[in-house]
């Protein structure tokens, strides 16, 4: 069998074309996945923007609300309130100590161990002899 | 042979189909993006390009251990488009109406009335405000329905017609929080929405509202370091440019330019909250004793010049400035710095210290203060009254004890008009003191001390004992603060560091040393004369601090009133600082005209604010552990039970 080169040709070219087509269409396809894909992640990106701040904007409200319960008024507040009874120490129930205050503490603790307070004696238990 | 399916016909009608096909789209193509494109991308562009701004947050205000004393969060705008509600909404109104604290009928006014005569918009603009103020104002229109279905633009439409324009957006409450807006979003009222804004909260409301300031509601900063650090905290909005869709939500990928907002920086002050709620409980107690026209209390640290706390009465919450008449916005003034009075004894220090640092007496040096007429440059002149006559001659150190008026007018007279008067200046006073906040930004010198050629020839007498001169809080605390710091006059530091929005310092502001004033020998001599103000043989022993070393003067000045020295007003004062040989903290009390509810009807300082000063100081001596100064070895503390 013998072929025209027209018939061949034009064969050819439709095969090409149809490739062609095919190509151009996965090409087509890829990118419209690819932009696709990129939406996908941006607007995932554009939502975790706003979530974050969205934790932002409670956290400051949060710290604020916090800051506002550690005014000293609102404890002075909550402190009668709660009928907690604490109160600031006054100047007078302070005692300056111009020694050092372990050794005051500790001669305090160990006054009356060893009897230092008495006058010095000493007792001797002696064994009677039994006749 | 067959032909097949390519014969020349079809392939011939194939080809030219096919080719018919790509240059029709060819057509298209280049009428589309050549001939037409002018006009579709402008209307594209219009239709889809969108610029959004990001908002930076301002930056903190906070206390020297980080207590937040200014801080921003974001609040709701809370509005309604009045032309989309929902009939069957209706029950949910009573819910919302709690939720932002409106008043029922209030909210069901706003929400019914639809309408506004188009001329009151053309009047008065088309602000938010004005919108609510139109919806409340217009007539009800209770009982009618919106149309649930209908289209908008019919709508407007056929209200313009009629003289009246739609409202489409009314303002409930623009202090709704996150919390509360997430719970009315959850009600599903349709119509109801809501647009963020940064706003200032002061979570300490009253505390050091003078110093920190505040940003009003269009967010522009009005007062104190607010205002004055503006440049740090306001940060730098950032923007995005992009594209919409037609539901007008962002199409993330396109954005095109993406500028971050950069955050403000958090500026860390010099104040103690906790020191300053001490002045702050001292003020107010001051306030409910002698109920005074006005009262001052700064606490410094006088080796740095830091302020720990400043307080003035009468006082204001920084939450609620904008609900101050204007006929009391005077409260909003940081008297500390704005206000002047004559600082009576206590400006006897300059005399002392400039004649010792000239050495033109010594402490012991002996004045006779019972003359009545001193002979000065060849013209006698007569001497001010003291309180207490003392008819033997007595030494400077006993001038400054006993605050006598004759002394201290002989010691300035040893020193000659230009010389006091330039020690007066040195001392701080007729100067700015350089404090950031409060009043000292205007043209006029805080204060008021005229040159030696204007004065006349009682002036040399008088101005040593604190008339004829007139001084803010503020220089008379600095002006102690010389005696405190060695003889060096500070600058007063409010701001400690400034820090970015990661936390890291930008910047940390020192101690800055104006000038020497006197020797720190003159100094430490002027810190034992003024002990001796509070010594037990002292006219201000009540004020003693047991174990501290006190240097103080009390001051009491006769206020001018009508041009003439009033006797039944007067500005009573105590400043001093401990302990005296090694300072830690300065404190001034000024109590003005406390008279009426003083003992014995005069506000002296000895009486009025000396014991305020005796109050903070052994607070603080607590709080910031100043131990006392004993000759030989340490000092210590312990908790010993209640002394009854």
């Amino acid at each position: 069998m013998k072929l025209s080169s027209n018939h061949g040709f034009v064969n050819q070219l439709l095969v090409y074309t149809l490739v062609m087509i095919g190509f151009s269409g996965s090409i087509g396809l890829g990118t419209v996945w690819m932009r696709h894909q990129i939406s996908v992640t941006a607007n995932s990106n554009k939502q975790l923007d706003a979530r974050i701040a969205m934790i932002e904007r409670h956290l400051a409200e949060t710290i604020t609300a916090a800051e506002s319960e550690r005014d000293t008024q609102v404890l002075l507040r909550r402190n009668a309130e709660w009928n907690l009874g604490l109160v600031a120490p006054s100047h007078a129930q302070i005692v300056r100590l111009p020694e050092d205050p372990v050794m005051r503490l500790a001669a305090k603790r160990n006054a009356g161990l060893f009897g230092d307070t008495a006058p010095a004696s000493a007792s001797v238990y002696l064994p009677l002899a039994r006749r | 042979m067959s032909r097949g399916f390519a014969s020349n016909y079809r392939l011939v009608l194939l080809a030219v189909g096919i080719t018919g096909c790509f240059v029709g789209v060819g057509v298209r193509l280049v009428h589309l993006h050549v001939i037409d494109r002018e006009e579709l991308m402008a209307g594209i562009e219009k239709a889809r390009r969108q610029i959004v701004v990001e908002h930076a947050r301002r930056g903190d205000i906070l206390d020297r251990n980080g207590s937040i004393l200014a801080t921003s969060r974001s609040m709701i705008v809370l509005g309604v488009d009045p032309q989309v509600l929902r009939p069957e909404d209706q029950a949910k109104w009573p819910e919302l109406a709690q939720m932002i604290g409106m008043p029922l009928g209030e909210l069901r006014r706003i929400f019914e009335t639809k309408t506004r005569p188009v001329r009151a918009k053309a009047a008065t603009g088309s602000s938010e405000d004005a919108q609510a103020r139109f919806a409340i104002h217009t007539p009800s229109t209770e009982g009618k329905e919106a149309p649930a279905v209908e289209d908008e633009t019919e709508v407007e439409d056929r209200l313009e017609a009629n003289g009246e324009q739609p409202i489409r957006w009314a303002k409930l409450s623009d202090e709704v929080t996150e919390t509360t807006y997430a719970k009315i979003q959850a009600l599903g009222i349709k119509g109801v929405y809501g647009n963020r804004v940064y706003r200032r909260a002061y979570p300490h409301k009253t505390l050091a509202a003078h110093v920190v300031g505040f940003v009003n509601k269009a967010g522009t900063p009005a007062a104190g370091i607010e205002r004055y650090a503006d440049f740090y905290l306001r940060g730098r909005d950032g923007w995005r440019e992009g594209e919409r869709d037609g539901k007008g939500r962002e199409v993330a990928q396109f954005r095109t330019r993406d500028v971050p907002a950069s955050d403000g920086y958090s500026v860390i002050l010099t104040l103690d909250s906790t020191v300053q709620h001490i002045v702050d409980n001292e003020l107010a107690r001051i306030a409910d004793t002698f109920k005074p026209e006005k009262a001052t209390i700064i606490v410094s640290d006088p080796r740095t010049g830091e302020i720990l706390a400043l307080g003035n009465y009468p006082n204001y919450d920084l939450n609620a400035y904008n609900t101050i008449p204007r006929h009391r916005q005077h409260v909003m003034r940081n008297l500390a710095v704005t206000d002047m009075y004559e600082p009576g004894s206590t400006f006897k220090i300059v005399a002392a210290a400039a004649a010792l640092n000239e050495r033109l007496v010594t402490a012991g040096s002996l004045f006779d203060c019972s003359l009545d007429v001193v002979d000065y440059r060849g013209r006698a002149r007569r001497m001010p009254r003291d309180d207490h006559p003392f008819r033997e001659p007595i030494s400077v150190h006993d001038i400054i004890k006993f605050s006598s008026n004759r002394g201290a007018a002989q010691l300035a007279m040893r020193l000659g008009d230009e010389k006091f008067y330039a020690y007066a200046r040195a001392f701080g006073f007729g100067q700015r003191t350089e404090f950031p906040v409060g009043g000292e930004h205007g043209p006029e010198t805080p204060g008021m001390m005229a040159s030696p050629a204007k004065w006349d020839g009682l002036t040399i007498t008088r101005m040593p004992m604190g008339h004829s001169v007139a001084a803010t809080p503020m220089q008379m605390h600095m002006a102690m603060g010389v005696i405190a710091s060695g003889g060096v006059l500070l600058r007063p530091q409010v701001i400690r560091e400034i820090r970015d929005a990661s936390g890291e310092v930008v910047y940390r502001y020192g101690r800055v040393e104006k000038h020497r004033v006197v020797s720190e020998e003159v100094a430490k001599t002027v810190g034992k004369m003024l002990m001796g103000v509070v010594a037990p043989d002292g006219p201000a022993k009540e004020i003693a601090i047991p174990n501290y070393q006190v240097a103080g003067k009390t001051g009491t000045t006769q206020k001018i009133i009508d041009g003439r020295y009033s006797t039944r007003h007067h500005v009573a004062s105590f400043v001093g600082f401990f302990p005296a040989s090694r300072p830690q903290v300065a404190i001034s009390v000024i109590v003005d005209n406390a008279d009426a509810h003083a003992p014995n009807g005069v506000a002296y300082g000895r009486t009025v604010a000396a014991p305020s000063f005796k109050r903070i100081g052994e607070q603080l001596i607590q709080y910031l552990d100043i131990k006392p100064v004993y000759e030989a070895g340490g000092s210590n503390i312990v908790m010993g039970g209640v002394h009854r």
